[in-house]
């Protein structure tokens, strides 16, 4: 029954490939299916969690804001005084000329904004009256999104307006004429845009001679400024607020960013539930973390076992870690399926807004912050004494 | 460079309380390469103390321990390791396996630690574990081993990486005799075809006619109790 061992054994002492480190953690997973699991199934909780509020965020700031996102503009010039907020600010157009004048500058154009209510036919029924935004621009301008049917925006027909294609959703279609609830305009819908909201409502983009009517139709709520404007939209990369509000007294210049955060309640919005993503990802930590602790803890005595035969703190990290990681990486793709399904059924009206790039960073958060909460583990074991093994200690 | 193993003035206290007790005692002792030495003793004399010593798992309070030509008290965490995966086959007192892992993949963890796993090294190991009887187990778990088995795959786990020291720490405690004949006659046919040292604490006087000395602990120290050589080299059909 002898045998004969070679004695050309070299054993050498380097790291194995990836099936190495892989072999320990895999084997495991496979021998312990449901203690895994259940592991998977908090992860994937969490995972789903993160990612409905990514998307609630998402949809929600871009309700609020994706007019001002989706514009074409740098930086945003307004009154002194305004806090970054387009009702707060009134200027005179004729700053346009001047503005453009300046360095840096390679082209300005003016934005009015005003909340209003369209009426829809003669109906009084709640149904009926669609909360809008009127967005007065230059047509032709910078400013003026692209048309997804219809046309476009001319300075002859003042109340023809290009609408976001959400109003079709309330009933409205092309060559539609609405009328605005306390004022005596009509506005006729000659073109749809996409992804156009502004103050969580639809957007409405009119002439600049027709938004002023709307907008100052009482006499002297114009201050008597000529030709009001709330704001004006800049071009240019590397454009010197500083210098601006030098040039232009009475006026304060800020990045597109900042005006987006002067609109009002989206600091507070966007800011809650960064709040709450950021206490989640924290909690997520935790919990991942004290969840692979215990594990570790169990095994104590068999990663005693392996140091006790030759094995490196190197060699049984890399096993928790790898397992770490392939628990995660599991985990975090079923949250990802199971939030695309929610958004697919979810009600059509719901602000919430799945963007791949956010999916990826948040993935990536929550692959690190697992990770991460495996080093207290790691460290545990580098500590464990391999004469724990023989017996005496268990 | 001297081969086997030496062990020189080694001393190890153990804390007690506010004192210490000095669990091995001025021990010394020198295994040459195709040398098997069984050391006995009475429960709590210290054999499992010696044994971690000599195989690098615990660092003598005093004294010193040479494996194979290389001084192991003054190497770090991180060499030791080195030297009890190339250098030591531990047959511990209860076998402890890796839960989950099946009796084939208990051997060749030892190759997965110091690198990647060949088809020869894989031949090997189903050879040496049939040669140990566990042929028929080889994808069995270790919750479906009897206490032989366990037993058996731990030393064929231990002989796995052609260490140049083995250290068994009863490794027969739980064999029938039949299987504990075989398995220490397995050991002495080691020591002495490929050359090792080889220490080994056993309670059983019948496996003492495998061993070239039979040393003695008692209280912490050791002494030698019988030499028989020539007896030894007859048993094993070399
Ligand atoms: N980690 C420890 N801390 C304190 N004392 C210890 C420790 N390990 C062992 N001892 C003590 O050292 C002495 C020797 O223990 P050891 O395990 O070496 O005995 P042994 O000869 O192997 O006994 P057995 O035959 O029962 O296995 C005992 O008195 C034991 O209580
Ligand atoms: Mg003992």
């Amino acid at each position: 029954m002898y045998l004969h061992i070679k004695s050309d054994t070299c054993v050498r002492y380097k790291n194995g490939g990836v099936e190495q480190i892989m072999f320990l953690a895999m084997k495991e997973l496979m021998h312990s299916k449901m203690r895994f699991l259940m592991i998977v199934i908090i992860f994937v909780l969490l995972a789903w969690l993160v990612f409905i509020l990514s998307g609630l965020g998402n949809g929600l700031s871009t309700l609020a804001a994706s007019t001002f996102k989706n514009m074409k503009a740098d930086y945003v010039l307004f009154e002194q005084g305004s806090q970054n907020a387009m009702g707060k600010s009134l200027l005179s157009d004729q700053l346009v000329e001047q503005v453009e004048q300046l360095p840096q500058v390679n082209a300005a154009s003016p934005m009015g904004s005003t909340m209003a209510t369209a009426l829809k036919g003669q109906s009084t029924k709640n149904e009926d009256k669609i909360d809008i935004a009127i967005i007065g621009i230059n047509p032709g301008s910078f400013l003026e999104p692209a048309i997804v049917e219809g046309s476009g925006l001319s300075a002859e027909n003042p109340n023809h307006v290009i609408v976001n294609v959400t109003m079709k959703d309330d009933g409205f279609k092309l060559g539609d004429t609405f009328q605005l609830d306390g004022s005596t305009e009509s506005l006729t819908i000659v073109g749809f845009v996409e992804n156009q909201t502004y103050n969580h409502v639809t957007a409405v983009f009119t002439p600049m001679e027709e938004w002023r009517k709307i907008t100052f139709a009482a006499p002297g709520s114009d201050k008597g400024i000529a030709g009001p404007v709330n704001a004006i939209m800049l071009q240019g990369k590397d454009i010197d607020s500083s210098a601006i509000n030098d040039k232009l007294p009475g006026t304060d210049t800020v990045t597109r960013a900042e005006a987006v955060q002067g609109m009002p309640g989206y600091k507070e919005e966007n800011g809650s539930i960064m709040m709450m993503l950021g206490f989640l990802l924290v909690i997520s930590a935790f919990v991942l973390g004290v969840f692979f602790y215990v594990i570790t803890m169990q095994k104590t005595n068999q990663f005693g076992i392996m140091k006790a035969i030759g094995a490196r703190n190197g060699f049984l990290s890399k096993a928790i870690v790898s397992q770490v990681f392939v628990l995660s990486l599991i985990s975090i793709v079923v949250g990802i399926l199971l939030t695309y399904g929610t958004a697919a059924i979810m009600p059509k009206g719901m602000p919430f807004k799945l963007e791949t790039n956010l999916v990826i960073i948040y993935s990536v958060i929550l692959l690190i912050i697992a990770v991460l909460s495996s080093l207290v583990s790691v460290r545990k074991i580098t500590k464990i004494d391999p004469l724990k093994a023989l017996g005496r200690v268990e | 460079m001297t081969k086997g193993l030496q062990i020189s003035g080694v001393t190890k206290y153990y804390a007690e309380g506010s004192g210490r007790i000095a669990a091995l005692d001025h021990v010394s002792l020198k295994v040459e390469p195709g040398e098997f030495v069984a050391v006995v003793g009475p429960s709590g004399s210290g054999k499992s103390t010696f044994l971690s010593i000599a195989g690098a798992l615990l660092r003598p309070s005093e004294g010193e321990v040479t494996v194979n030509g290389q001084l192991i008290s003054k190497l770090s965490d991180r060499e030791l390791s080195k030297i009890r995966l190339q250098e030591i086959g531990f047959i511990m007192q209860s076998s402890n396996l890796v839960p989950y892992l099946n009796v084939l993949d208990q051997v060749l963890i030892v190759k997965r630690m110091s690198g990647r796993v060949s088809k020869e090294d894989k031949a090997f190991a189903i050879q040496l574990l049939e040669e140990l009887g566990l042929g028929s187990k080889l994808k069995s778990y270790p919750e479906e081993l009897s206490g032989g088995e366990k037993q058996r795959t731990a030393i064929a786990r231990a002989l796995s990486n052609n260490p140049n020291v083995i250290l068994a720490d009863e490794p027969t405690a739980s064999l029938d005799t039949k299987r504990a004949h075989e398995v220490v006659e397995l050991i002495a046919h080691e020591v002495k075809s490929r050359r090792k040292a080889a220490i080994m604490v056993t309670h059983d006087e019948r496996m003492l006619e495998y061993c070239d000395k039979i040393y003695r602990m008692e209280d912490g120290t050791l002494s030698l109790l019988q030499t028989n050589q020539r007896e030894a080299m007859n048993l094993v059909k070399v």
